[in-house]
């Protein structure tokens, strides 16, 4: 610890960017901590959140580190179940971006959550009929195969391997059985990926969530954003440190993969509009989607950020080799993709909410549109989550080898 | 917690038709058992305890517990409403049996009122993730306040609006007690999921004490008991016999959202004008 406070403040003597940077990430912590207090010790009422929209900020917030996790999955399933050995070179760096989007994820769902001292009970009390059930296990499941996957790098770093002398040789050991946990990672990932999709779309009696195709939408979405942001944070790093980590022939795979599946995920999207609501006409589906565009920035918001700036700019970015060689592009298109993801997480969730049941008989309009704005201290605890996950990435890019030690490109 | 705007046009209209339905609900009263002897009935209420856990009553799917809601007798007084939230503590905003104006697509207007409907498939109990909210084999979906984790997943599950959530730490009373009855079960903790049990309690104790939910009182849920023109009979369903059997063996009833499949054990005699 002293170790790694020493190397902290020689780092903050020689870039005072650095130390600035610290200040801010220990600001984001802060508010998110006071926040959280708030929200533990006053409970659910310091949130705008009603009997009528009981899921708001915060869903949005582990739904979208949880899709932005999904790189590591994928990009360790390319390496290490199909073999593609160039691949193993970013395959560190996403699965530590997946134990940040994990961590964070359950940050946002324990504070999210009535009695946060209950979070244990479905892995006790099961429902096995529960969506909700399958995504806690399968969440909880796979937190600790990215910890088994992340430990060899733990082990190798200065850190750690300065008291622990062995720690590298055990590292070593516990790599060889990646490929066996990878197996077992992907099919958890599939599954809770897929099934935070099908939380909405079984619930029958929200025609605007009701559908097949919300599981395959999440997970298609989470693959092709969680590349991106991996291979956005990499890049991002090389210029931190001002040197190649990964070479330009894997840069060039997993961009090609990344825009890949968004075009894919933007061809499944472009069907699901054209299914639902342009090619048929479900009475309940139109009335919905009528309220929505009428009440709410929805039309806009799924239009110009889910898909253009969020998919379809990412998509050209990743696709074109002119604009993919420039750094400062691949970082846009993360950045895009975070925009994307987050803005859609939002808008399914809040889309089924605030669009009203009508259970009565009669024909009396009677059920006013719900309305949500986060509250301040909702904003709080999401700041609080972001400032986790990037003081994370800080710490991590810093003090764990998540890159290969040799063959760094020659070419740059 | 608080989005609520001040007055809506839809609500301004509920408003008025409320405010209309008070002076129907004056002018029906005057010819109706008195109030005041009604709530003296419920306040004699003595529930029998069990003696031993576990002895007398066993819960199995000899009874289905159902409930016929006539919306033709309905005056609108609410009186459901608020013996409910007296007998269980309930307080406004959460209420698990509530009321509202409604009209018929003819243009004719009725009350409406809802209780839990306790489906058959209930689409709450599929998607808690702990079981902390089940449906027994009488019929009844019911909660365990211990396992719920306060995901709220089955408020944004259940068709009807039937659940709510204990947002803070309750202080005070609900506000009906004692004037609408005593408050008969033990308030629920912050942070988890409630709902209407068909006053549970009163099924539960009246069985094992030999007594029948739906014929006697000290048995049979507290909006039932209240209502002044018997519009909501309660009873077993699996029972041909019983009164709410027959009723609506006799009557024409639906059922609410009949095309989701959940299958309510709540049915409900249509209000002059509408046609099903």
């Amino acid at each position: 610890m002293t170790a790694m406070i020493g190397t902290v403040r020689r780092q903050v003597q020689t870039y005072p960017f650095f130390s600035a940077w610290l200040v801010f990430l220990s600001a984001l912590l802060l508010i998110g901590l006071i926040s959280a207090a708030q929200v533990l010790w006053y409970g659910l009422e310091v949130t705008n959140l009603t009997n009528r929209v009981p899921w708001g900020l915060w869903i949005t917030v582990d739904l979208s580190a949880i899709a932005l996790g999904a790189g590591a999955f994928s990009l360790s399933t390319i390496a290490y179940i199909f073999r593609v050995k160039s691949f193993e070179g970013i395959a560190r760096i996403a699965v530590f971006v997946g134990f940040v989007g994990y961590t964070s994820a359950m940050l946002a769902l324990v504070m999210d959550i009535g009695r946060p001292d209950r979070f244990w009970h479905p892995v006790v009390y099961w429902n096995i009929h529960s969506v909700l059930w399958e995504i806690t296990m399968c969440v909880i499941f796979y937190s600790t195969v990215l910890v088994f996957e992340l430990s060899p790098a733990l082990l190798e770093s200065d850190v750690v391997s300065r008291r622990f002398k062995r720690g590298p040789q055990l590292g070593h050991f516990l790599h060889r059985f990646t490929p066996f946990v990878s197996v077992f990672g992907l099919g958890l990932s599939l599954l809770h990926q897929s099934s935070l999709g099908a939380t909405y779309g079984v619930l029958v009696a929200r025609p605007i969530w009701f559908k097949p195709s919300l599981p395959v939408m999440f997970i298609l979405s989470a693959v092709a954003a969680g590349a991106t942001l991996t291979l956005g944070i990499t890049v991002f790093y090389e210029n931190m440190v001002r040197k190649r980590q990964i070479t330009t022939r894997l840069r060039n795979s997993v961009a090609m993969f990344g825009g890949l599946m968004t075009l894919g995920y933007l061809y499944l999207k472009l069907w699901d509009f054209l299914a639902t609501s342009y090619y048929s006409h479900l009475p309940e589906r139109v009335e919905a989607n009528n309220l929505l565009e009428s009440t709410t920035p929805y039309g806009v918001t799924f239009w110009w950020i889910e898909i253009v700036v969020g998919a379809l700019v990412p998509a050209i970015i990743l696709l074109t080799p002119r604009l993919r060689r420039q750094d400062i592009w691949l970082v846009v298109a993360a950045i895009l993709a975070i925009a994307g993801i987050v803005v859609n997480r939002w808008n399914v969730t809040l889309s089924g909410l605030v669009v009203p049941m009508d259970w009565t008989p009669g024909a009396a309009e009677l059920f006013p549109v719900r309305e949500y704005v986060p509250a301040l201290t909702e904003w709080g605890v999401a700041i609080g989550v972001v400032g986790y996950a990037l003081m994370m990435f800080t710490l991590g890019l810093r003090f764990i080898p998540l890159f290969p030690e040799e063959d760094h490109d020659e070419h740059h | 917690m608080s989005d609520e705007k001040f007055l809506t046009r839809r609500e301004f209209i509920a408003g008025m038709a409320a405010v209309g339905g008070s002076v129907a609900v004056a002018v029906a009263l005057s010819q109706i058992k008195p109030l005041e002897e009604l709530i003296q009935e419920e306040l004699a209420i003595e529930l029998p305890e069990i003696v031993r856990e576990g002895e007398g009553h066993t819960v199995d799917s000899t009874h289905r517990w159902g409930m016929l809601i006539d919306l033709r007798k309905c005056i609108g007084c609410q009186y459901c409403v608020y013996a409910c939230q007296a007998v269980n503590d309930v307080p406004d905003d959460m209420r698990w049996n509530v009321y509202l104006p409604d009209v018929t697509e003819t243009g004719q207007p009725f009350h409406m009122t809802r209780p839990c409907l306790h489906c058959n498939d209930a689409p709450c109990t599929a998607v808690c993730p702990t079981k902390a909210t089940w449906r027994r084999d009488d019929g009844l979906v019911v909660m365990d306040y211990d396992l719920c984790i306060g995901c709220r997943y089955c408020q944004v599950a259940c068709p009807y609006d039937a659940r709510s959530f204990n947002w803070e730490k309750r202080k005070g009373p609900s506000g009906y007690q004692p004037e609408w009855g005593n408050a008969e079960v033990k308030r629920r903790p912050r942070g988890v999921a409630e709902k209407c049990t068909f006053c549970i309690h009163r099924i539960d104790r009246g069985l094992a004490n030999g007594l029948m939910p739906g014929e006697d009182r000290p048995a049979t849920p507290a909006c039932v008991n209240i209502c002044p023109v018997e519009a909501r009979v309660f009873g077993d369903l699996k029972d041909p016999n019983s009164r709410v059997s027959r009723l609506i063996e006799e009557l024409p009833t639906f059922r609410l959202r009949e095309d989701l499949g959940t299958e309510p054990n709540v049915y409900y005699v249509p209000p002059e004008g509408m046609s099903i």
